[in-house]
């Protein structure tokens, strides 16, 4: 869909444009499932399980049925209900047992939150506590618990996925490139090294929350936070065998999601609840709390890397084991295991490489997709990796980089030759160094250093991510024309805040040669009313979804064109036009109105023809293929987005205090088609990365119980944590297939933000930290070379105020 | 039990149950459903209002609390048809992702700034510290603010190598 | 809020003490409310009446006098961070004020509430510690006064006794003037409990330093002297706290930090 058009030629795409969401954002009119009301609406509540895995015994709910304003109670062992994305491993409420914290065992329906809450709290559950297994190393010990001993009997995608049965381990994804042992015999040098990051949250702002009405002849409608309307009513379907048709799924304005509403969440919940309140709808509404805990996280990860390198600083082989913590399900965490597998070397050419990806249950909250899709959690070790190699050959991190990173002509781990087209990361990497003016301090930062007596440190990290997807993902976009010649684009890719809605627009526009204003993307998906997406991930939106559009606008164009040349006795290929009519070529003053033609003509004697003029646009993935489940061998990439991150640190050697002083960040973006809103990406999806980085984590005790399901002491970025100072820009390597040249980058900012800053605290101090976040103190403890704290499942959860579960409840 | 108070400048009169936070007054007993719930322990400045002058966390205050007082919310914040300045500033900055977060941020700038016409980038920072934005990266709801004051610092341009 | 309760709002001091009198067990005194609300949201409290502390005729009062500056139950942190007084005679106890919490948060919670919910990372404990602050705690049977050094009695814990409330903060006229310093160690920039706080004072000659985040309550330690070198400083400190290890950090990075927090401060406040 590329067209060679310089942004000088072109009206909207590349140029500044508004967003069509801001006013109603702006004012809080934009209704959000949290705000909606339904009359005769019941409230939920969960009883959630205290134990990370427990054989439940019996629940006595008794006592709550007899609560005033209580509709429903259910329990798992009433429901007989499976799902999941790729392997259908879960039920809608525990069954049995319980696998993970916080899971829940039972739900109320009531005519108000409080009676619900009472409800739940009458509820009581006898557990038998059992062993649970925590740490996703120790689940792959032959002895470790079993979280799902009927593995063996569960569908799966068998296409793409491989589990063990009799073993924790719900997939085994395996890559393998030409001959890892003769590439590191000729080897010069070799590096092993282990690095590892825990799991964290989302933390959308809106916490998941659904209303589902269960109405007669099982007819079901669903109004939910989630990115994908349609994949929800697919799993809906799936799982209680209902027509499509039965079902209908509304988003309306969505407050974030960054992947932790990219599948189905508490719809299930929230429909067996109405099926059994006699079809009134029921509203369920995460707490906070149960947003980390019930709700998916982002799956922990221990990788592996073994590498050999030549003596002038070349990679010849590369040994690479991914240890990815799925919890209690497997949701799409095997999926990120798979994506991260065929992408886990980072933007490297490894001539000879050694890929094996397991995804291992646990008796933790579950794994899902998060922004980025396992590329910031790998990159976290791969670009570390980098570095260590680097200072430990000898050579500068940079240079290594360099020499090794992906060019026109190398050959990615599944054998995809890199094309002038595909992008470029040596010009990402080396702005972004230029920008931070890696390799020296300036003589201000100098000075710096001899006031503060802190160390000043400048660091590189790149990356690269393509859309993890099916190969025939596919997407569709409807332009419809309003009575006044203005244009109404209907799809079902949501925009949660990401602004792919504004891009859209600005495309649409620019293809229809109509003024900005006239075009209108309607907020609020409906699976009833707008045509089919797979799902909103991956940046993979404005990709397919800009090319659909495109494809819509000419569809409306050249059905315009043929009302148009009936009324004007032309032909079409005579035809052209501005923002308002068709007109004839040659004779510039015969035209006929869009408006006069939006919704039928009616010609001079009265007589109708055409119709509305409607502009249909289909796009789907070209060129991928499966990957070869025993060599990883295929195409997979629709396209490599790559970039990198320079960051300048500052770090006090006898503390670990640090403060970051500059970010620059660079994207091969192919084109920015609105500059405001690649850089709202780029800086979010950085300041994301960064919170990780510095803070963000769960921590368990020795029973499985989450000891930091709040704010309280799971903290996010505050705009008191912006780095002094940011920059972003983007190298512009025109995408042959994308919409005007454009790339996704809606990820990419997330990922290599976390080594970018250990690289740079490496070079200031030394330090050699393997596993993120760094926190003050696990910078400390790396410079004073301490053996490393790894509190994420700690012996000592007693808190000092409000931390831990045990003192909680005793207060 | 019954309170009065007056909200973007029209009185209430209204029953309310003596638990009721004055976020869900706001919400439902009032029907103004800008102001959000991010995590109901203070923490995230989703709920925040303006309360006699000051920026609170409606989800610590209870509606009993405020009989007689007054209250701005951001459905108060547009004069008319038009956008208010601050509005009209996140808009122009591209200051708002998701909108979840966005209602409760406008309220503490407008606190800001009803004392402090050319506030620094550090009490920009300040002010808007306890309002949670996971999407934005804060950075273009700084330079609004900072546009709006009449000190733009002219680097808010994505570049391009 | 999920769980039903009664909302009073008593008009004078004397109907309080009344009413709390009559709720020993069942009541609880609503000040700021930033950490009963959520107590109460989370269940960790169930009180069937909420008494409404900020309503009585003088409980919002903040103001110097012969014997001090002396603030009232109502008393926000904003509300001391804007008094001229405690600006000028006292930007110790703005130090610790302007570290506390989000903005949002300061303009709700009160001083009062901060040292009678006992947090062990309460921030303006070391302020009114090194300032040698005392408590008015007043019930329907009187009234009583306690210094802060002796106000603390364990992890949530304080002196005060159902029935009784925190009626007056008074922080001494002869600590007007002290200068100090508040360095709170947190995981973000932004607002956050500290992993440790140390305050240390200068007045008149003599040191003070409190700790926050190191004990089951916030300590005073008074036994530093100018002779001492900052080492020896540090380990009187140190030797007055027993810092845990928990989320938030380690016993041992908390005893260094504490360490290293009293020699910066030896040499920053002059």
């Amino acid at each position: 869909m590329f067209d060679d058009i310089k942004t000088a030629d072109l009206a909207y795409v590349g140029k500044k444009a508004g967003r069509p969401d801001m006013v109603e954002k702006l004012t809080g009119e934009a209704m959000f499932v949290s705000d909606m009301e339904l009359p005769g609406m019941l409230h939920a509540q969960l009883k959630k399980s205290p134990h990370a895995r427990a054989r439940i015994k019996h629940i006595e709910t008794a006592k709550a049925a007899a609560l005033p304003g209580v509709r429903a109670i259910i329990t798992g062992e009433e429901l007989d209900y499976h799902i999941g994305l790729y392997i259908v491993d879960k039920y809608i409420l525990a069954k049995g047992e319980v696998r993970h914290y916080g899971e829940a065992v039972a739900a109320v329906a009531a005519e108000t939150l409080e009676q619900a809450r009472a409800a739940v709290e009458a509820i009581e559950v006898e557990y038998e506590s059992l062993p649970p297994v925590l740490h996703h190393m120790d689940a792959l010990k032959p002895d470790a618990p079993l979280v799902h001993p009927d593995l063996g009997t569960y569908s799966y995608v068998t296409a793409a996925f491989t589990p063990k049965p009799g073993t924790n381990i719900a997939n085994h994804t395996k890559l393998r490139k030409g001959d890892v042992d003769k590439g590191f015999a000729e080897s010069a040098y070799i590096v092993e090294r282990e690095y590892s990051c825990p799991s964290v949250q989302h933390v959308p702002m809106e916490t998941h929350v659904a209303i589902v009405q269960w109405g007669k002849g099982d007819k079901v409608s669903i109004w939910t936070s989630a990115q994908s309307p349609f994949t929800v009513r697919n799993l809906f379907c799936h799982a209680f065998k209902l027509p499509h048709i039965n079902v209908r799924v509304q988003t309306p304005y969505v407050g974030g999601g960054f992947g932790g509403k990219a599948g189905i969440g508490v719809e299930p919940l929230c429909a067996v609840l109405s099926r059994k309140a006699n079809g009134k709808p029921v509203k369920f509404q995460a707490s906070r709390e149960e947003e980390f805990s019930l709700l998916p996280c982002r799956s922990a990860l221990t990788y592996r890397i073994k590498t050999g390198i030549s003596a002038d600083g070349r990679i010849l082989a590369q040994h690479m084991t991914m240890y990815w913590d799925s919890g209690a399900y497997a949701d799409y965490a095997v999926n990120v295991t798979r994506a991260s597998g065929f992408s886990a070397s980072g933007p490297y050419e490894i001539p000879n490489a050694w890929v094996d990806a397991y995804t291992i249950y646990t008796n933790k909250p579950y794994g899902t997709a998060y922004r980025g899709f396992g590329h910031v959690e790998f990159h976290w070790a791969v670009e570390r990796h980098m570095e260590l190699i680097a200072s430990a050959i000898g050579m500068d991190p940079l240079e290594f980089r360099l020499k090794n990173a992906l060019r026109p002509g190398c050959h990615t781990m599944t054998g995809e030759e890199i094309l002038p087209g595909t992008g470029n990361v040596v010009k990402c990497i080396e702005e972004a160094a230029r920008r931070v003016g890696y390799g020296t301090l300036t003589a201000a930062e100098k000075a710096r250093e001899k006031k503060t007596g802190w160390k000043i440190g400048k660091g590189v990290a790149a990356l690269q991510k393509a859309p993890a997807m099916p190969s025939f993902t596919a997407t569709s976009v409807v332009l419809k024309m309003n009575e006044d010649g203005s244009v109404l684009v209907n799809l079902a890719l949501c925009d949660y805040g990401q602004g792919t809605y504004a891009s859209i627009r600005q495309i649409v526009a620019e293809r229809l040669g109509f003024d900005i204003e006239k075009v209108k993307v309607a907020f609020e998906n409906d699976t009833d009313r707008d045509p089919y997406d797979w799902q909103t991930v991956a940046s993979k939106g404005l990709l397919l979804s800009g090319n659909a559009a495109i494809l819509a606008a000419e569809d409306l164009l050249k059905t315009a064109y043929a009302v148009a040349g009936e009324a004007l006795r032309a032909n079409p290929r005579d035809l052209a036009h501005d923002g308002t009519k068709v007109y004839i070529k040659h004779h510039p003053s015969k035209s006929v109105s869009f408006s006069s033609m939006a919704v039928g003509l009616a010609m001079p004697n009265g007589n109708g023809i055409g119709g509305p003029l409607i502009g249909v646009g289909r796009y789907i993935a070209q060129g991928l293929s499966n990957l070869d489940k025993e060599t990883g061998e295929g195409n997979p990439a629709i396209d490599w987005t790559y970039g990198a991150h320079g960051m300048i640190v500052e770090v006090n050697e006898d503390t670990g205090e640090y403060r970051v002083l500059k970010v620059a960040s660079v994207y091969d973006v192919g084109r920015a088609i609105n500059p405001d809103i690649v850089r709202g990406q780029a800086i979010g999806g950085m300041i994301q990365g960064l919170g990780t980085a510095i803070c963000e984590g769960y921590i368990y005790d020795q029973q499985g119980r989450l000891l930091n399901p709040s704010f309280t002491d799971n903290k996010i970025p505050t705009a008191k944590d912006l780095p002094m100072e940011i920059e972003c820009a983007v190298v512009e390597t025109p995408q042959v297939d994308g919409p005007y040249g454009a790339r996704g980058v809606g990820e990419h900012s997330m990922i290599s933000v976390a080594p970018a800053l250990g690289n740079a605290i490496q070079k200031a101090t030394g330090a050699e930290i393997t596993h993120m976040p760094m926190r003050f103190e696990d910078v400390w403890r790396a410079i004073q070379k301490k053996e490393p704290i790894d509190n994420w499942i700690t012996k000592s959860p007693v808190g000092s105020c409000r931390s831990a579960p045990e003192l909680r409840n005793h207060e | 039990m019954k309170i009065k108070l007056t909200v973007n400048g029209l009185l209430y009169e209204r029953d309310c149950a003596e638990h009721t936070t004055l976020l869900r007054f706001i919400r439902e007993g009032l029907g103004l459903t800008g102001t959000k719930e991010g995590c109901g322990m203070g923490e995230c400045g989703a709920c925040t209002v303006i309360l006699n002058g000051h920026a609170v966390n409606s989800c610590m205050v209870l509606a009993a609390e405020v009989d007689g007082a007054v209250i701005s919310t951001i459905e108060g914040e547009a004069q008319g048809p038009s956008l208010s300045d601050i509005q009209k500033s996140f808009e122009k900055h591209h200051a708002v992702q998701c909108g979840f977060c966005t209602p409760g941020m406008v309220m503490s700038v407008k606190e800001l700034l009803v004392d402090n016409r050319k506030p620094s980038t550090d009490e920009v920072k300040e002010a808007i510290e306890g309002n949670f934005c996971r999407c934005t990266g804060y950075t273009q709801i700084v330079e609004a603010v900072m546009d709006l004051t009449g000190q733009p610092d002219g680097k808010g341009e994505l570049e391009h190598v | 809020m999920v769980y039903e309760f009664r909302y009073l709002a008593p008009r004078t001091a004397s109907e309080l003490a009344a009413l709390l009198d009559g709720h020993k067990t069942d009541g609880k005194i609503l000040a700021g409310g930033t950490d009963l609300i959520p107590n109460i949201r989370n269940g960790l409290m169930k009180p069937r009446v909420v008494i409404d502390i900020k309503k009585y005729e003088g409980a919002d009062r903040i103001s110097f006098g012969s014997d001090g500056l002396s603030m009232g139950p109502a008393v926000t942190i904003n509300d001391v961070l804007r008094s001229k007084d405690a600006r000028e005679r006292y930007p110790v106890l703005c130090g610790c004020a302007h570290e506390l919490a989000s903005h949002q948060i300061r303009n709700r919670a009160t001083v009062t509430g901060n040292v009678v919910n006992a947090s062990p990372c309460s921030d303006m404990a070391p302020a009114l510690l090194c300032l040698g602050a005392s408590a008015v705690i007043r019930s329907a049977t009187g009234e009583r006064i306690v210094p802060f050094s002796q106000f603390f009695a364990g992890v949530k814990k304080t002196v005060l006794v159902p029935g009784e409330f925190l009626e007056r903060i008074v922080v001494p006229a002869a600590s007007a003037g002290a200068v100090g310093r508040y360095m709170k160690l947190k995981r973000i920039a932004g607002h956050d409990l500290g992993i440790v706080g140390v305050l240390m004072t200068r007045h008149e000659g003599r040191l003070r330093f409190a700790v926050s985040s190191a004990a089951p309550t916030p300590v005073l330690v008074d036994t530093v002297t100018e002779k001492d070198s900052p080492d020896e400083a540090a380990r009187k400190v140190l030797a007055a706290v027993s810092p845990i290890s928990d989320v938030r950090g380690t016993r041992e990075y908390r005893v260094h930090m504490i360490g290293v927090y009293v020699r910066r401060l030896l040499a920053e406040v002059r």
